[in-house]
């Protein structure tokens, strides 16, 4: 059943963060990500981790299933942690194995970089479990309007989205279907080697292509039933509000984003100086 | 060899705003040689209930013996249950893939470590049992073949392992009436020849009425009815608040019993109440 499936699924309860208008909550990510992607020292990232942390804590999503999300990427995690420990040779040497150098800068790059993924993750995966998928293509659309001024179709890129969001689930499920029916049939997924068990996988992926082009084909008929697109200018049936508590949000990613800056460029901490010269 | 099912419950992703609870204190028997209908509205927990008989949903709570094989157990020889329990899906013919028919069949058979020889027969007999022609058929691709002819395959990539119990997840969804006959026909006849007990789920209760010995009625996740389907048809309260109707036969015998004519059913199927009716107008 796809209702097993946990990563990134949207998590249905009541809170400040799940009512804020999705085209905030892009801002406010993207506004997140920039910091991520600037913080220089550990007093920064404790900012953004603080922000991070804050943001799950007001959502009232357990934080035990938003850190689940890290289970996917604690391969790239450690991968590129262990590539920058070697590429980045500054500073203090700890070891040496043959030609490659540890070194104290290497290290704390490293840091920094599993630091960011981590922290990359954790946010937007608090993104989709805080908001359904059809007000993240709506608030994408809305923000994207714009774009209609140089011949951008953002409304089929957000009807396309849109589609492709609402099958995953669908088609999870239909993996599900087709993997137990060929099980009842013997078939075994889990065992053999990397050759037995990729071709373990036909049984499943031919049916699994055959009823998505089925799919796709009902879902073009229907659309073209409906006379999609017969009129270029369509009227909404909810349209997206701001209210009150969007305001304070984008107040809270803004002081987010100057503290980055603050912290970055040492404003009013001078203490910060001594303590680690490369973080 | 029978299926023996005690207090059997299932919860859909515990612990989470997902929590779904699909099957509570589910106790029935099911003995060798019974064909046995499984009916409830839709969400009641039928497809659920018959996937824990070869193991494809794990066992939670409860105790579960299905042809001397212990779902409870820690190490479940997966394999020889699933060869003993064949498991036909809602509309099978979405899970053929190979390239020709008799390799789909193959599938099975081979997956439960039959021998070449061995299988070469017995996809050749599943598929003759099924009413297809074998020397017509077999290189086809089964992408070719029409709807009833696809659910016939999938029948036999099923019954091509020599399974002992068939589980069906109803069987003739989406057929027209006449392929629905020619299914229901065709699984009567694999009953008295071929596999022991039959366990089928349907939406559909002139089939289970006529076809059944026994019908099991699930509501809301709990079994409120284990009787012959004579019974609990002519129980003019026993599906209340299932959402389930009663089969057509019975529907006209109340419809004459409320206009004052009495006619009582032999067996529960349209060729019996024709006759009866006969009988009382040329009396």
């Amino acid at each position: 059943m796809a209702r097993d499936l946990t990563l990134g699924q949207y998590y249905p309860v009541e809170s400040f963060v799940h009512k804020l208008d999705p085209r905030i909550k892009f801002i406010i990510m993207t506004v997140y990500i920039v910091g991520v992607f600037l913080v220089k020292h550990i007093y920064g990232f404790a900012v953004v981790a603080a922000f991070a942390i804050l943001s799950t804590l007001i959502s009232r999503v357990p934080i035990l299933s938003v850190l689940k999300s890290l289970k996917g990427i604690i391969f790239i995690v450690i991968f590129t942690a262990v590539l920058n420990v070697f590429f980045h040779t500054e500073g203090k040497v700890y070891f040496t194995i043959g030609k490659l150098l540890i070194t104290e800068g290497g290290v704390f790059f490293a840091l920094k970089m599993a630091l960011r993924l981590i922290l990359l993750v954790l946010g937007t995966t608090l993104l989709t479990y805080t908001t359904t998928p059809m007000a993240l293509t709506d608030g994408l659309e809305r923000l994207m309007t714009p774009l209609t001024w140089i011949k951008i179709p953002v409304h089929d890129i957000a009807i396309i989205m849109s589609i492709s969001l609402r099958f995953i689930p669908i088609l999870m499920e239909e993996v599900q279907k087709i993997m137990k029916a060929q099980r009842a049939r013997g078939a075994e997924f889990d065992r053999g080697g990397l050759v037995k068990r990729a071709k373990a996988l036909l049984p499943i992926l031919i049916p699994l292509f055959i009823s998505a082009f089925r799919r796709a084909d009902e879902l073009a008929l229907a659309l073209d039933a409906r006379c999609y697109n017969a009129t270029p200018n369509r009227t909404r049936y909810k349209k997206l509000k701001m209210h009150y508590r969007d305001f304070i949000a984008f107040l809270a990613g803004a002081a987010y984003i100057v503290l980055i800056v603050a912290v970055n460029n040492k404003f009013w901490i001078p203490t910060l100086t001594y303590s680690f010269p490369f973080i | 060899m029978s299926i023996k099912v005690k207090n059997l419950s299932y919860v859909y992703s515990p612990k989470t705003p997902y929590e779904h609870k699909a099957l509570e204190g589910i106790t029935f028997t099911i003995e060798e040689g019974e064909t046995v209908g499984i009916i409830g509205s839709t969400g009641s927990g039928k497809s659920t209930l018959v996937q824990h008989f070869n193991a494809l949903i794990k066992l939670q709570e409860g105790e579960l013996m299905v042809n001397g094989f212990d779902l409870a157990a820690k190490k479940i020889n997966y394999k020889a249950l699933r060869r003993d329990i064949g498991m036909l899906f809602q509309y099978p013919e979405y899970q053929l893939f190979e390239d020709t028919v008799a390799k789909d069949v193959a599938f099975g058979p081979k997956n439960f470590g039959f021998k070449k020889e061995e299988i070469d027969f017995l996809v050749k007999e599943a598929l003759t049992l099924v009413g297809l022609d074998y020397d017509e058929v077999k290189d086809k691709s089964p992408f070719e073949l029409s709807g009833g002819e696809k659910r016939r395959v999938a029948i036999a990539g099923v019954i091509a392992s020599r399974p002992k119990v068939l589980v069906l997840d109803e069987p003739t969804a989406g057929l027209d009436p006449v392929g629905k006959r020619e299914i229901l026909e065709l699984i009567h006849n694999l009953k008295n020849t071929y596999v022991k007990t039959v366990i089928m789920i349907s939406h559909n209760m002139d089939e289970i009425a006529e076809f059944t010995d026994r019908v099991i009625v699930l509501n809301e996740r709990y079994l409120i009815h284990s009787t012959t389907p004579e019974k609990l048809f002519s129980d003019q309260n026993s599906l209340n608040g299932t959402g389930l109707r009663y089969p057509h036969v019975v529907r006209i015998q109340n419809l004459l019993k409320e206009k004052g004519v009495d006619i009582e059913l032999e067996k529960m199927t349209v060729d019996s109440l024709i006759d009866e009716i006969e009988n009382k107008i040329l009396k």
